[in-house]
């Protein structure tokens, strides 16, 4: 025998009983009840997986490019303690990946004219793309730094004055040609977190060392048999997509 | 004259009543031979998924190669309409076709066999009433040697033995119609009992492979085998496909849907006694791998991230929705092939009227490497009381390969 068989499941009549009573109440002629079979659709192999990103290299960013964006995620989240910072987490290659694939691309936004400034709530109104952001928004940082604070690009400068300059980029404060300080600093703090957090599989979160900080369990659904054990902490340690040390190397 | 009239009223009377007489007649006789056309499972071959019932041209795999189920219907060219009753009797009782050639085991003759005449010729009354489709089915698509018909002579010679279920004087009624329908029309030892090298039955009942599935041994075997599983458990299993421990799938999950679920309960209730009867081998010992294995910390790992959620902390499932892991003989066999495929590829489980959900078991072939998928099922096979031997990683690899055939 092979092995595909029609799926069939759920029953609806009881269902549509009512229906059918509602039909005679109000003296429809021809309401029939019939009992409706066809289970949810299953086949075997119809997995989508996402495909894990390669940990070397940058496909968006060049070297110039992808130094300062993970000096930036290093002082957004600074190393302590032996945890590590934005840099060694990987966040500087989660958003190089990200901004080859479809969100650099905008391909989830409408992205046609007019372009207004809205107010802050309706967020960023730009004709730019996140790509095209980082490009321009980068360029405009290492003319910034090397017009402004002796030749040098952002990650060479020491951390006490990337913080400053950090921090007048949020207020809005540093001046930038053609780019929106402000703007780009968020873009950068958004996807620094979205990075330190998101699956290991996207290339942050690396070792998931985001989640160890915060005691988050991982890729888990279930927990009944911890639930009634109150003021407990959770014995698990997190869990990725692709595993965690102890299911055997891959 | 008056006398005359009245005898040929009489003659007339007798003229008229004895068609309505013999039309009930039929009609009971159909009816039986319904039912037991559902008891013998004919449809699952007879039928390809979407065709007409009975029409024919379903592969049934077997380790020679595909053989097609011919087309049943009445209709006298392409179908079985032409065949006298005798034909049709010998077909099944004897494994022989129309021209006196043998058939195949794979129609399942060697179990059909011990059919009595009379329900067999009721069932071919009822196969007069179906549709009759235009479908000429060649079964015959085995590669050289296996081809060769004549051979089968000297199979059936060897592992064949003709004849109608006789009955155990010793035993209940219900007992003896649970050995005719198991033994018989429900054909399960086809099965679940093993093969030996030319496709014979051996060891009957204790398990057998087919098409990557590991049919689970029947008898009262506690570990590996039905004898921790009460009757009451047995009948709901059959009827709906669901208790609170098991779940029927691929293959089984078919047997339930077109066949069990459709029985009557009294049968599913003689089945289950004579089920319950079928005494084990001599249990092999079986001790619990330890818990330090490599292997049985990595499978304690992987199943407490992949499979707790479903199958809860210690394999207790959740009763006629998740399996129960904890005492499966699925999960215990020495035989893994269920368990790996049920890892690897998922299943979607029997819908009856009576359980009609069908809860699904995701796939982990995309998921879990081969040393993974082997250390989560040696962790199962020998925790919460279950014990049996190791998986390994090759073992994996080699159903992954015949499950992408
Ligand atoms: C496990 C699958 C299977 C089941 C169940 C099954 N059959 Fe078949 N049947 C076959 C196959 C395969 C053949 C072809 C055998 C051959 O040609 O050697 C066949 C052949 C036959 C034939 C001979 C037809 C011909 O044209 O030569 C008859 C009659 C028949 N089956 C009746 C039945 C009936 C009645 C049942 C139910 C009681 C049944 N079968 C159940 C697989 C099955
Ligand atoms: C076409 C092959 C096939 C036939 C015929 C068949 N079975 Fe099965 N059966 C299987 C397979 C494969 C499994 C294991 C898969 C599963 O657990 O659902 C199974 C599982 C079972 C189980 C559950 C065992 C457990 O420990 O979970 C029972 C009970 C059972 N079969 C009874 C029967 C009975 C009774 C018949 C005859 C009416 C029968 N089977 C006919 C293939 C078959
Ligand atoms: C989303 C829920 C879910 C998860 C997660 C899950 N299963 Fe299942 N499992 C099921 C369902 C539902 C069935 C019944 C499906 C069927 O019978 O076709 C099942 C059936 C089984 C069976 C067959 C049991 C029997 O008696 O026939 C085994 C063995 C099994 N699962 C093992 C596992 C293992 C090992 C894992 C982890 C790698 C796992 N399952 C993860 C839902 C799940």
């Amino acid at each position: 025998m092979g092995s595909s068989r029609a799926p069939r499941g759920i029953r609806r009549r009881d269902l549509l009983t009512s229906t059918a009573a509602a039909f005679f109440v109000f003296g429809a002629e021809a309401a029939l009840g019939r009992t409706v079979k066809g289970g949810l659709p299953w086949a075997p192999d119809s997995v989508v997986p996402p495909t894990p990103v390669s940990a070397v290299g940058w496909y968006f960013f060049t070297a110039l490019e992808g130094a300062a964006v993970e000096a930036i995620c290093d002082r957004l989240i600074p190393p302590d303690d032996g945890n590590p910072g934005g840099k060694q987490a990987g966040c500087a290659v989660f958003i190089d990946r990200q901004l080859i694939g479809s969100y650099g691309a905008a391909e989830r936004f409408y992205m046609r004219p007019p372009f207004a400034t809205g107010t802050p709530q309706q967020g960023t109104q730009t004709q730019f793309s996140p790509a095209e952001q980082y490009r321009r928004g980068l360029a405009a940082l290492d003319r910034y730094c090397r017009d402004g604070l002796g030749g040098k690009g952002f990650a060479e400068l020491p951390a006490a004055e990337q913080d400053k300059l950090l921090a007048a980029m949020e207020k809005g404060e540093a001046q930038f040609t053609g780019v929106n300080p402000r703007e780009f600093f968020e873009l950068l703090l958004q996807n620094a977190m979205e990075g330190f957090f998101a699956d290991p599989l996207y290339g942050g979160n690396r070792d998931m060392a985001g989640w160890k900080l915060i005691g988050f369990p991982g890729a888990r659904y279930d927990y009944r048999d911890y639930i009634g054990q109150h003021n407990k902490p959770f014995p698990l340690p997190p869990v990725a997509l692709q595993g965690r040390p102890e299911w055997i190397g891959r | 004259m008056t006398m005359r009239r009245a005898v040929f009223g009489l003659i007339g009377a007798a003229a008229f009543a004895a068609p309505a007489f013999a039309q009930d007649l039929a009609y009971e006789t159909i009816e039986k031979g319904r039912a037991l056309v559902i008891a013998g499972d004919c449809v699952a071959c007879h039928t390809p998924p979407g065709a007409k019932p009975f029409s024919g041209g379903r592969a049934v795999e077997t380790p020679f190669g595909d053989i097609l189920a011919p087309n049943l219907t009445p209709d006298r060219a392409t179908g079985i309409g032409a065949w006298s009753d005798e034909e049709f009797v010998r077909a099944l009782q004897q494994g022989v076709g129309r021209d006196g050639e043998h058939l195949f085991p794979a129609l399942p003759y060697t179990a059909y066999t011990k059919v009595t005449r009379g329900d067999l010729v009721a069932m071919r009354a009822y196969l007069n009433t179906v549709e009759p489709v235009h479908n000429p089915v060649e079964p015959n698509q085995l590669p050289f040697p296996f081809n060769m018909r004549f051979l089968q002579f000297f199979w059936k010679a060897l592992f064949f033995t003709p004849g109608e279920y006789q009955p155990n004087p010793q035993q209940p009624a219900d007992w003896n119609r649970g050995a005719y329908l198991v033994e018989g029309l429900g054909h399960c030892a086809s099965c679940h009992s093993a093969k030996n090298i030319l496709g014979g039955d051996k060891a009957a009942m204790e398990g057998g492979t087919l098409q990557n599935w590991f049919a689970p041994n029947l008898t009262a075997d506690r570990r590996v085998g039905l004898g921790a599983w009460s009757e009451d458990e047995l009948i709901e299993y059959l009827k709906t496909g669901h208790t609170a421990r098991s779940a029927a799938s691929g293959p089984m999950a078919e047997v339930v849907e077109f066949q069990t679920s459709k029985m009557p309960d009294a049968d599913l209730k003689a089945m289950a006694v004579y089920l319950k009867d079928i005494a084990a081998a001599p249990a092999v010992k079986a001790t619990p791998l330890a818990a330090d294995r490599a292997d049985m910390q990595a499978g304690a790992a992987l199943y407490a991230d992949n499979c707790s959620a479903c199958h809860v902390g210690k394999g207790e499932g959740v009763a006629r929705l998740f399996p129960a892991l904890a005492g499966s003989a699925v999960v215990q066999s020495d035989d893994a092939a269920t368990l790996l495929r049920m890892v690897l590829q998922g299943s979607r489980s029997a819908a009856t009227d009576a359980a009609p959900t069908a809860p699904a078991m995701p796939a982990f072939d995309w998921k879990l490497t081969d040393a993974q998928i082997a250390a989560v099922v040696t962790y199962a096979r020998n925790s919460w009381g279950n014990a049996a031997s190791a998986v390994g990683a090759g073992d994996v690899k080699t159903m992954r390969n015949a499950l992408k055939n």
